[in-house]
């Protein structure tokens, strides 16, 4: 299972060294720092995924020996392992830009990517294979334009969920949110399991 | 053990071909040969093997194991070739070992390196800039450093010039000297199989055909020549296929002791290639039919 997290690092080893300066990048525009963490979290595993969804790489996977379940879960249990070093270098550099940046910015850059990866890891196994990593890409293009919109649009007209959420005590609302994603993160792991498990190749 | 890979009744249908109920054994300690034509079933039936794709019906069994609860032990012993290259293009072998490498209890370093001089491979090019020939022998590479048992190879000589072809035989030979190895590998150059099969099975249109040792086969079936005039409709039923021409008739038999009984003198008998199998059984087994 470890070889196959570590297989990532083989496959992207010079294109870590462009994922920096994409992080630099965005600390250098004053983004904020919730999206640079987001943005850091997503670049391993979705890039990942753009060699995982040819079929030559799923039959060299299947034919070693590791078990479906095995590599479905490499996959979310690696996104979490890039997801940890991505935000814990992001830290670093956004220290030495002299960028302030809270803990609750981290927890809502992992908490998106979580969400974004949710809904998307079981997507790169339904369809067939060539185009989804681009599509995916672009799809958090413009999820991340149009996000926000929407959801101040949720808050201005919906003020029931604007005021349940409003009522509920800081510890709760993050325990609550924390709770949501880790089952739908499951949920998603689960999903692709069976998926990939039916799938021939 | 006396089998290394059994397939019981085995189905798979897909949309405009189906895998009819296929049993094969593969034995031990010996070199099977998978012919076929083109479209005939082997890669289907190799990636039930390798449980690339599940049977619709039917047992797989690999080393007496399954793969619903041994999926990992049995894959520990397999060594596989693939027709196209499989392997990430843009790495070099280097890190393609890394990646490999550790999916093996048994990966041996000293192995690989030894094969990767003995095939004069570069270790920090990139797969894809390699000739079909040198992805082959990459491959071979990293199938024979895990100390497999079962050699699984899907059209390993296809599109590899003749020299090269023999080389690798050769290799495939000197592989075998130990005694522990099997190697089943498909192809539809039925040369290649002359040099180095003990067994042949022959798939036909989904339809395993035979089994049997080169021995058997060569004692099983013959060429028949002679004259149309001898053909009527009981006397055709000793041939498998019947091809008629203007000046007489060739045919294949699997029954020669009743060709001989019948003909006697009048017909020449002579051994059949497995080419000539393989074209006269096209149609399907007792199945006459003129052209």
């Amino acid at each position: 299972m470890f070889n196959l997290i570590r297989r990532d690092l083989i496959l992207q080893k010079w294109q870590l060294l462009i994922f920096i300066p994409i992080i630099m990048f965005f600390i250098i525009m004053d983004k904020h720092p919730a999206l640079i963490f987001l943005v850091a979290s997503i670049l391993i595993p979705f890039n990942a995924y753009a060699y995982d969804e040819k079929a030559e790489t799923n039959i060299l996977l299947n034919s070693l020996p590791y078990t479906r379940v095995e590599i479905i879960a490499s996959r979310y249990l690696g996104a979490i392992v890039y997801m940890g070093l991505a935000i814990g270098v992001t830290c670093l550099a956004l220290v030495t830009f002299n960028k302030p940046f809270t803990m609750s910015d981290m927890a809502i850059g992992g908490g998106l990517f979580l969400w974004f990866a949710s809904f998307t890891f079981p997507l790169f196994y339904i369809f067939k294979s060539g185009y989804i990593s681009t599509v995916v890409l672009i799809g958090f293009l413009i999820l991340a334009g149009v996000g926000p919109s929407v959801f101040m649009f949720i808050a201005e007209n919906l003020p029931v969920i604007n005021d349940f959420i409003v009522s509920l005590s800081v510890p709760t609302l993050y325990t609550g949110v924390a709770v949501l994603t880790l089952i739908i993160y499951s949920v998603s792991w689960g999903v692709t399991t069976i998926i990939y498990q039916r799938k021939v190749f | 053990m006396e089998h290394v890979v059994e397939l019981k009744n085995v189905t798979k249908k897909f949309k405009g071909f189906s895998l009819k109920p296929i049993n094969l054994q593969v034995r031990r300690g010996f070199v099977t040969g998978f012919i076929g034509a083109n479209g005939a079933g082997k890669s289907t039936t190799i990636k039930m093997m390798m449980n690339l794709l599940k049977p619709d019906a039917g047992k797989v069994k690999l080393f007496g194991l399954d793969y619903q609860t041994h999926e990992r032990a049995i894959k520990e012993r397999i060594g596989f070739v693939y027709d196209g290259n499989v392997f990430y293009e843009g790495l070099n072998l280097k890190d393609i070992k890394r990646i490999v490498g550790p999916a093996y209890k048994r990966w041996d370093d000293k192995v690989f390196y030894r094969y990767v001089e003995q095939f004069e491979l570069p270790l920090n090019k990139a797969i894809k800039t390699f000739s079909k020939g040198m992805q082959m022998k990459a491959s071979l590479a990293i199938a024979l450093s895990h100390h497999a048992e079962l050699i699984i190879m899907d059209e390993p000589t296809a599109g590899l010039d003749p020299i090269f072809r023999r080389e690798l035989l050769d290799l495939l030979q000197e592989i075998m000297l130990d005694g522990s190895r099997t190697i089943f590998f498909s192809t539809h150059i039925t040369t290649d199989l002359d040099r180095i099969a003990d067994y042949i099975a022959f798939i036909n249109n989904g339809e395993m055909m035979f089994n049997q040792s080169i021995h058997d086969i060569a004692e099983n079936y013959q060429l028949v020549k002679g004259g149309v005039d001898l053909l009527d409709r009981d006397t055709e039923k000793a041939f498998v296929h019947i091809h008629r021409t203007s000046t007489g008739f060739q045919a294949l038999t699997d029954n020669i002791e009743a060709v001989k009984k019948t003909f006697g003198d009048s017909v020449v008998m002579e051994r059949a290639s497995l080419e000539d199998m393989m074209y006269y059984m096209k149609g399907g087994k007792q199945h006459v039919q003129f052209n």
